[in-house]
């Protein structure tokens, strides 16, 4: 099933920000201040890559960036965002957006790829357990909430790439960390 | 606190700059800016070279808004540390924050003199690119800053100094600029070219780019043959095969005899070849064990599409489109974005019911139930069948059917999105539920019944069944943006405040739908919510200059300077936008009509708002549509489908109508500015000394307020009509009808003539005026607010939203007679005072000045029984709205649904009840004193 996507992929541009809303407007997407996407564009714009279908709608798009020290061999790709539009689900699309954001850190030599989830998104987890991603730590309250409700625990999901040939960088740590701990 | 401690350190160190600025930051801060700036500038004249001072002004400027401080701060420190890599450094960037390009050039040079690393060699090269970019004379760019530039690239080239893919990336974007492909795709192609890594493709994607623009067509059609072999997904390359194909055929290209057919390889210039190319990568997706690959089968389709307006017969090799689109859907039709890929190639059907049926045949269903209809058993056979039902729609069969048919399609859409909930018992609060997407086709075709007919049960039951959807899906935005939609429609805004926050728009949003709450909010009476809508997207506004530069300057930092033009061109659109200068003036009229000569005078309010009536600074020109008019989703046939002539009309018709809004906001901020300094002063003493009047910019605003309501007018002749789902009209047709307008251009003259009136100092020789006060024609405009809002008859449910906007026009018109009537008693006090000192002295016979002033006590006798109509007929309609039983209506199955909309609706418009009789309340109390 992985690959169906029929899709334009490019670089994510500013005229993009006008058009996402198919894909924002999900509840567990972020839309971000303008600042924290230019940061990105600005600094890391190969990481940052729009699918777009053939009748021009926007289907998805990923955000990342690469971090860490590299002597302490923690050098690594980040995934920010990844959303998909309710439409263009199903496709393996997300799947095919994290190949590329791997592949991309892989030529930046970095020891791992790794991402923040909310352990309540079930759905996510999943995915990224069959693209081979592991729960590294559990980070408490990462996700402050809004309206009331309780802040809510993200697992940092991690997936060692080829230069980190024994693995090390995904053993999973035996305690809870607080976000303050996080780098 | 701060501020104490800064005093503190400044009591022990007298003379301690960044004490002194820290202060200041704290003052800043505090909302003392005038103490602050004297006193950075304290700092700044003694030109510090202190890190701290500096930084910590830079920081305090930036707050203020004032970058060019910080250029003139870096500017005096390099004087002083000539050597200083760092503040060299800042130096650049404090010219790249205001854009200061030729500074920037050299700046970059200097450092690169002082510190000969590359980054700082190419951010000279870099400014000269955006000099270039910047050139009114794009002449001057092609001849002199890019060639300029391409040289300095060249010289690093030579000598071999070239280290970064960034610097590529910079020497590409000058060729290109430039126009030079050829030696574009040699550096692309060549050594440099292979620090070109970062981007994914980065070397392929520029190449096949250069190729087009110099129309190598062979280059084009092997590179994309060689991509699709690589991924035969990818779009993109199907798209620049067929057009390499098609150019190859037209130029007659025939492969040379021997060796290779280009550089990039194998060429597949005909038909024949075309269709082979197709059908090998098909083969291989039909082969596989797992699941097909799309691209290949809609690249089929694609090219059947581009043989057939070619009228070449060989499409026929390819297939049936009916076939091959039904083969499509056996294969994807359980994807949801089955119906986006099919969609685009629905006009190369002949047929269309019987594709319907065809489709139909080929889905699960259960035998039909007690109601007639079919169900699917599993969410892969519900996915089908809403397909096919997408399909019909897109293919026209709903706005086929007649209205029984229509009623009939309603029930079974229901029955299907009922019976799918099933499906998603499990699913979290944050997921769509399967089947909701038949209750918003459900909706659609209630929207067309009411369109068709008038009848507005249906749009009701549309309302019920949503509000019915959004119960089990709560996060399903198109239910929201539907909901809003409709609840505008019908005049009642106050559900749409909720539905919008749940929607949790931000930042750009407020930019791309913001459109959605704040067309509504003010013609609708509820000005609190239209104020803070206006807030929303005006904070997001105003911030964009500032984080904006920020990042530019990252990119300079980072290498990236195919973004810095981009940003660049962000920024411009963010500040050119149609929604930015459509809140900026409404957020200003709201002020005044529930404020000016109220709670403050209206000079106050014009004063605290920076309003400059003399000044037009509006982008008109080149103003950007940012809204995204297809958020709400639609399956509607291509020809129902938002057009670019819709669109443009649609602009067109923003744009006089805040044209409209901004001239009625200058002309009342004219009226401020006129009255103002209010020293008394003799007008006869003027008059004989031959000192000039007041400029009169009256006149000449009013001369365009008129032009501008002409070419309303006009515009609307045209009779333009937009799709439901897309932009709603403007206020302007209304605006129009209802005669507020007319009105108030009425009193504009008025005042126009009052002031010149003034200005002439009671010369007798004046034309008698030929308007009173009193014969404005606002009973015209209230006669049209007259009615029921909402009432039920026969049970059914009728509204008239017309008389809440009505109501609305005249309130505002009310306001701008107010305001009208108080410059004119400003004017006429004094006046009347000398007249009748004057008349003392000699007798005179009445003259038409005194007519004036009669009519004025007239005018506001008369105000205060149109108020006291006003007032009751408010009071009425509340009176009516509340004691409306909506509960006994005879409604059906959805009774639950519908009655809470109606309760919705009857809140809202008790609630614009009363802002507008508070408002008329406030009005008529202070009118009431205005004397002359």
């Amino acid at each position: 099933m992985l690959g169906s996507k029929m899709t334009t992929l490019r670089a994510f541009t500013c005229d993009d920000l006008f058009k996402f809303n198919n894909i924002n407007l999900d509840p567990l997407t972020e839309t971000y201040g303008i600042p924290f996407y230019l940061q990105y564009l600005a600094h890391w714009p190969e990481y940052f890559i729009v699918a777009e279908a053939p009748g021009g709608e926007l289907m998805g798009y990923i955000m990342g960036k690469a971090e860490g020290s590299v002597a302490r061999e923690e050098w690594h790709g980040h995934v920010t965002a990844l959303s998909v539009a309710p439409e263009f689900r199903r496709l393996g699309l997300a799947a095919k957006l994290m190949e590329l954001l791997e592949e991309i850190s892989e030529r930046k030599g970095g020891f791992f790829v790794d991402l923040f989830v909310r352990v309540s998104n079930q759905v996510a987890v999943n995915m990224y357990k069959q693209l081979g991603y592991s729960v590294y730590r559990t980070v408490i309250e990462y996700y402050s909430a809004s309206n009331g409700e309780p802040d809510e625990d993200a697992y940092d999901m991690r997936k060692a790439l080829s230069r980190d040939t024994e693995k090390k960088s995904i053993i999973p740590l035996p305690h809870p960390v607080r976000p303050e701990d996080i780098e | 606190m701060a501020i104490q401690q800064a005093d503190k350190l400044l009591k022990k160190h007298k003379d301690l700059h960044c004490a002194k600025v820290l202060k200041a930051i704290g003052l800043q801060r505090t909302g003392k800016q005038d103490e602050a700036f004297a006193l950075a500038q304290e700092v700044a004249t003694l030109e510090p070279t202190d890190d701290n001072s500096l930084q910590a002004l830079t920081i305090l400027y930036r707050e203020m808004h004032r970058p060019e401080l910080v250029t003139k701060l870096y500017e005096a420190a390099v004087r002083k540390v000539p050597s200083s890599e760092e503040y060299h450094s800042h130096l650049f960037m404090a010219y790249a924050r205001v854009g200061e390009y030729k500074k920037m050039q050299q700046a970059g040079m200097t450092l690169y003199k002082i510190v000969p690393k590359n980054p700082y060699y190419f951010w000279s090269v870099m400014s000269l690119v955006m000099q270039a970019i910047s050139a009114q004379d794009k002449k001057l760019s092609q001849t002199m800053f890019l060639p300029l530039a391409e040289r300095m690239v060249e010289k690093m080239v030579k000598e071999e100094k070239i280290e970064a893919e960034a610097e590529v990336q910079l020497y590409y974007m000058i060729l290109e600029r430039l126009g030079k492909y050829v030696e574009a795709l040699e550096v692309v192609r060549g050594q440099l070219g292979e620090k070109l890594t970062s981007e994914l493709q980065s070397r392929e994607n520029k190449c096949m780019s250069l190729y087009k623009q110099l129309e190598r067509w062979p280059e084009c059609n092997a590179l994309s043959c060689k991509l699709l072999l690589k991924n035969p997904d990818d779009w993109q390359f199907y798209m620049s095969y067929f057009d390499s194909l098609f150019h190859l055929i037209d130029q007659g290209w025939e492969p040379p005899s021997e060796g290779e057919h280009c550089s990039e390889g194998e060429v597949r210039s005909s038909v024949a070849q075309a269709i082979a190319f197709v059908e090998e990568r098909l083969a291989v997706e039909e082969a596989k064990e797992t699941r097909p690959l799309r691209g290949p089968f809609l690249a089929r389709l694609e090219l059947i599409r581009r043989l057939r307006a070619r009228g070449c017969p060989e499409e026929q090799e390819l297939g049936e489109p009916l076939e091959l689109m039904f083969q499509y859907f056996i294969k994807f039709g359980d994807k949801p974005c089955c119906i986006s890929d099919l969609k685009i190639y629905l006009d190369l059907l002949t047929t269309d019911h019987h594709f319907i049926n065809r489709l139909m045949e080929t889905v699960p269903l259960s035998e039909p139930q007690d109601d007639g209809v079919a169900l699917p058993g599993d969410t892969r056979a519900l996915q089908r069948h809403l397909c096919v039902a997408q399909l019909s729609r897109a293919l026209g069969l709903h706005h086929a059917l007649d209205t029984t048919g229509k009623l009939d399609l309603i029930r079974q859409l229901k029955s299907h999105y009922r019976h799918g909930l099933q499906f998603g018992k499990s699913c979290l609060k944050t997921e769509l539920q399967f089947s909701d997407m038949y209750c918003l086709l459900a909706s659609h075709v209630y929207i067309d019944l009411w369109a068709e007919t008038g009848d507005e049960t249906m749009l009701w039951q549309c309302l019920g069944l949503l509000e019915e959807g959004l119960s089990h899906s709560s996060s399903n935005a198109q239910f929201k943006l539907l909901l809003i939609l409709l609840f505008c429609r019908m005049g009642a805004f106050e559900p749409v405040v909720d539905l919008y926050s749940s929607l949790d728009a931000k930042h750009v949003q407020h930019d791309t739908i913001g459109f959605l709450l704040t067309r509504y909010a003010e013609s609708l009476g509820q000005f609190a919510a239209a104020s803070q809508s206006c807030n929303f997207s005006l904070r997001f506004f105003h911030s964009n200059q500032k984080d904006t530069s920020e990042y530019i300057i990252q990119a300079y930092k980072y290498g990236a300077f195919e973004k810095i033009p981009e940003f660049i061109a962000f920024r411009s659109r963010l500040n050119r936008s149609l929604h930015f200068a459509q809140v900026r003036t409404e957020r200003m009229l709201l002020d005044l009509f529930l404020e000016a000569d109220l709670s403050s005078s209206l000079e106050d309010n014009v004063k605290s708002m920076g309003l400059c009536p003399e000044e037009d600074d509006i982008p008109w020109t080149d103003m950007r549509d940012n809204r995204d008019l297809t958020v709400l989703t639609s399956w509607d046939p291509a020809d129902r489908q938002l057009s670019e002539e819709q669109r443009s009309f649609s602009l067109q018709e923003e744009l006089l109508w805040l044209k409209v809004r901004f001239l009625t906001l200058r002309l009342v901020g004219t009226l401020a500015v006129l009255s103002h300094p209010p020293t008394p002063r003799n007008a006869e003493k003027a008059a004989e000394n031959g000192v000039v009047a007041k400029p009169d910019i009256l006149r000449p605003l009013l001369d365009q307020l008129n032009t501008t309501l002409q070419n309303g007018a006009q515009f609307l002749e045209r009779g333009v009509q937009y799709p439901f789902l897309g932009p709603s009209p403007t206020r302007l047709a209304h605006a129009l009808a209802s005669g507020s307008c007319h009105c108030q251009v009425l009193a504009f003259q008025l005042a126009a003539y009052v002031q010149e009136l003034d200005a002439a100092a009671l010369g007798e020789s004046r034309p008698r005026m030929t308007l009173c006060l009193s014969e404005l024609p606002l009973l015209e405009i209230l006669n049209k607010c007259k009615g029921d809002l909402l009432e039920v008859k026969e049970g059914q449910c009728k509204t008239q939203p017309t008389l809440l906007e009505n109501l609305v026009f005249f309130v505002e018109t009310v306001c701008v007679v107010h305001w009208v009537s108080c410059f004119c008693a400003g004017v006429l006090r004094p006046l009347k005072a000398s007249l009748q000192k004057r008349k003392k002295k000699k007798k005179e016979p009445i003259s038409a000045t005194m007519v004036v002033f009669s009519g004025f006590q007239e005018f506001t006798a008369g105000l205060q029984s149109l108020f006291s109509e006003v007032l009751d007929h408010i009071k009425g309609q509340e009176t009516s709205l509340t004691a409306l039983k909506l509960g006994e209506l005879t409604l059906e199955e959805e009774e639950a649904f519908v009655k809470l909309a109606m309760d919705k609706l009857r809140s809202s418009y008790l609630r614009s009840l009363q802002e507008l009789g508070d408002l008329l309340k406030k009005r008529a109390d202070v009118l009431k004193s205005l004397k002359i």
